[in-house]
C-alpha cells in the first residue's frame, strides 16, 4: 500500500535531515537548502500491513504560503517540523496547521520540534508550553532520537 | 715519596673500571658519527626504513591523498577556469566531432538501405503515400528511419503523485519516485504559470519525449524516443483513451480502497503490445 506524506515546515529546520535520518540512516551537518521538492520513498512494517511511503520533502519558506499548494493535495498524511531553539519557526504554528487542514480536512498531522539534541530539558518543557493546545514530538535528526518513532506514528494513524 | 706512589696506585685501582667505560664509550660515539656522516653508512640503515614507508604509501595512497588531491584539483579547475577549457577544448572537440560524424555515418548507412528499397514494393509504397499525403519522398523515408518508440508507460493519480501502474522496458527503474518527479514537474509548471485551464502536455529532453495526457483524477505519461509527430501522437491518443475506458473504469470499479493497481498492470501489459504496434 502506498502513501503520500508532506514535510513541511520553515527553512533550516531539518526536514531534509528528518527524511534523511529515516529512509538512509545518515545525517550531515552540511546544510543544503531544498529546491522544490524532493522525493524519497521508505517501506516500513506496521502490524500486518507492508506501507510504502512517498515522502514529500517540500522546501520551507519564511511561511507556507509561497509553497506551490499542489504539492500538498493528495496527501494522506503531513509532518509539520519545528526547531527548538528557533521561535519563529513555531510562531505561526496554529495557523499553518489550520490552513493545512483546511486544505486537506481530516489529514493526520504530527508535529515534531527537531533538535533535539540542541535543547536543555527545561527549553523543551517552555516550548511544549508555548504550543499547547498542539502537542509535538520533540526529535534529533543528528541522533536519530525518536525519529523512526515519528514516522512509524503517522503511519498508524494514517491507517487508523 | 711512598705516600704518592701508594695514592697513584690507589686510583689507577678505582678509576681503571671508569676508563675503560670512557674508551669503549668514546669507540661507540666514533663508530655512531661514522655511520651518521658516511652516506653509504646511513643508507644501509635508513633505506629499509624508507623502503617500507614507501611502500605503505603507495599501497594507502589513495586513502591517505585522496581528498586533498581531490580538493586541490577542484580549487585549480575553479581558480583557472579559462586555462581548463583550453586544454580540454581540442579534447572534447575531437570526441564531439567523432561522435557527429559516426552518428551522420549511422544515418547515411540507413538512408543508403532505404533508397536500396526504393525500388521495391516498400518503396512504392512510401511513394504512393508521399503523393497522396504531400509529403516529399525524402520525409517519409527519414520519418522511417527515425521510428518513434514507447519506452514506458505510467498511470499517476493526479493530485497525490502516487503510481497506479506502470509498463517499463526498464527493470530497475523505481517507477513509484519517477511518478512523484513528474507529478511535482507538473504542477509546479502549471502553479507557476497560473495556468488553471491549461495541462503540461510533454517533456522533451533530447532524444526522449515524454507525452503528458491528463484525465479527471489521474494522467498517463508515456516516455517516447524517436521523431515523434502529429500522427503518431494522434495514434498514442486513442490507444490512451481506449485505455482509459476499457481498463481504467473497470479498475475502479474493481478496487476498493480507490482503484485496482493489479488491473491496470495487467492492462497496460496487454496494451502495450497494442502501443508497440503503433511503430508499425
Amino acid at each position: 500500500m502506498n502513501k503520500k506524506i508532506i514535510l513541511l515546515g520553515h527553512y533550516g529546520v531539518g526536514k531534509s535531515s528528518l527524511v534523511r535520518r529515516f529512509v538512509h540512516s545518515q545525517f550531515s551537518e552540511e546544510y543544503i537548502t531544498t529546491i522544490g521538492v524532493k522525493i524519497d520513498k521508505k517501506t516500513i512494517q506496521v502490524g500486518d500491513t507492508s506501507l510504502t511511503l512517498l515522502i514529500w520533502d517540500i522546501a520551507g519558506e519564511n511561511g507556507q504560503q509561497k509553497i506551490p499548494q499542489s504539492y500538498r493535495l493528495g496527501a494522506h498524511g503531513a509532518i509539520y517540523v519545528f526547531d527548538l531553539s528557533r521561535p519563529a519557526t513555531y510562531a505561526n504554528l496554529e495557523k499553518e496547521i489550520l490552513a493545512l487542514q483546511e486544505l486537506i480536512p481530516g489529514i493526520p498531522i504530527q508535529i515534531l520540534a527537531n533538535k533535539l539534541d540542541l535543547s536543555s530539558e527545561k527549553q523543551i518543557a517552555e516550548v511544549m508550553e508555548a504550543i499547547r493546545p498542539y502537542q509535538a514530538k520533540a526529535t534529533s535528526a543528528k541522533t536519530g532520537e525518536h525519529v523512526d518513532d515519528a514516522f512509524e506514528l503517522l503511519a498508524r494513524k494514517i491507517l487508523e | 715519596m711512598g705516600q704518592g706512589l701508594g695514592f697513584q696506585q690507589l686510583r689507577k685501582i678505582l678509576l681503571e673500571q671508569d676508563w675503560e667505560e670512557r674508551k669503549e664509550l668514546a669507540q661507540k660515539l666514533e663508530q655512531l658519527d661514522g655511520e651518521l656522516n658516511t652516506r653509504e653508512k646511513l643508507e644501509e640503515r635508513v633505506n629499509p626504513i624508507l623502503e617500507d614507508q614507501q611502500a605503505r604509501i603507495q599501497r594507502d595512497f589513495p586513502v591517505l591523498f585522496g581528498p586533498q588531491i581531490t580538493e586541490s584539483i577542484k580549487k585549480q579547475i575553479k581558480e583557472s577556469q579559462d586555462e581548463v577549457v583550453e586544454v580540454l577544448y581540442p579534447i572534447i572537440g575531437r570526441m564531439i566531432k567523432k561522435y557527429v560524424a559516426n552518428e551522420i555515418q549511422m544515418l547515411s548507412d540507413k538512408i543508403d538501405a532505404q533508397m536500396e528499397l526504393a525500388m521495391s514494393w516498400e518503396g512504392w509504397k512510401i511513394r504512393i503515400k508521399a503523393w497522396f499525403s504531400g509529403s516529399s519522398q525524402k520525409e517519409l523515408m527519414l520519418s522511417q528511419t527515425i521510428e518513434p518508440k514507447i519506452d514506458e508507460i505510467h498511470v499517476i493519480e493526479k493530485n497525490s503523485g502516487l503510481l497506479l501502474g506502470s509498463y517499463t522496458k526498464k527493470p530497475d527503474l523505481d517507477s513509484d519516485m519517477v511518478a512523484g518527479m513528474l507529478t511535482a514537474i507538473k504542477s509546479f509548471v502549471e502553479e507557476a504559470f497560473q495556468t488553471d485551464a491549461q495541462e503540461l502536455e510533454s517533456i522533451d529532453y533530447q532524444n526522449h519525449k515524454i507525452i503528458i495526457k491528463s484525465f479527471h483524477s489521474f494522467f498517463i505519461a508515456v516516455v517516447c524516443t524517436g521523431t515523434i509527430n502529429a500522427s503518431f501522437k494522434d495514434k498514442i491518443d486513442n490507444e490512451l483513451l481506449n485505455f482509459s475506458q476499457k481498463v481504467l473504469k473497470k479498475a475502479k470499479v474493481a478496487g476498493a480502497d480507490g482503484v485496482d493497481e493489479e488491473l491496470i498492470t495487467e492492462g497496460l501489459e496487454e496494451y502495450f503490445q497494442n502501443f508497440e504496434d503503433l511503430n508499425e
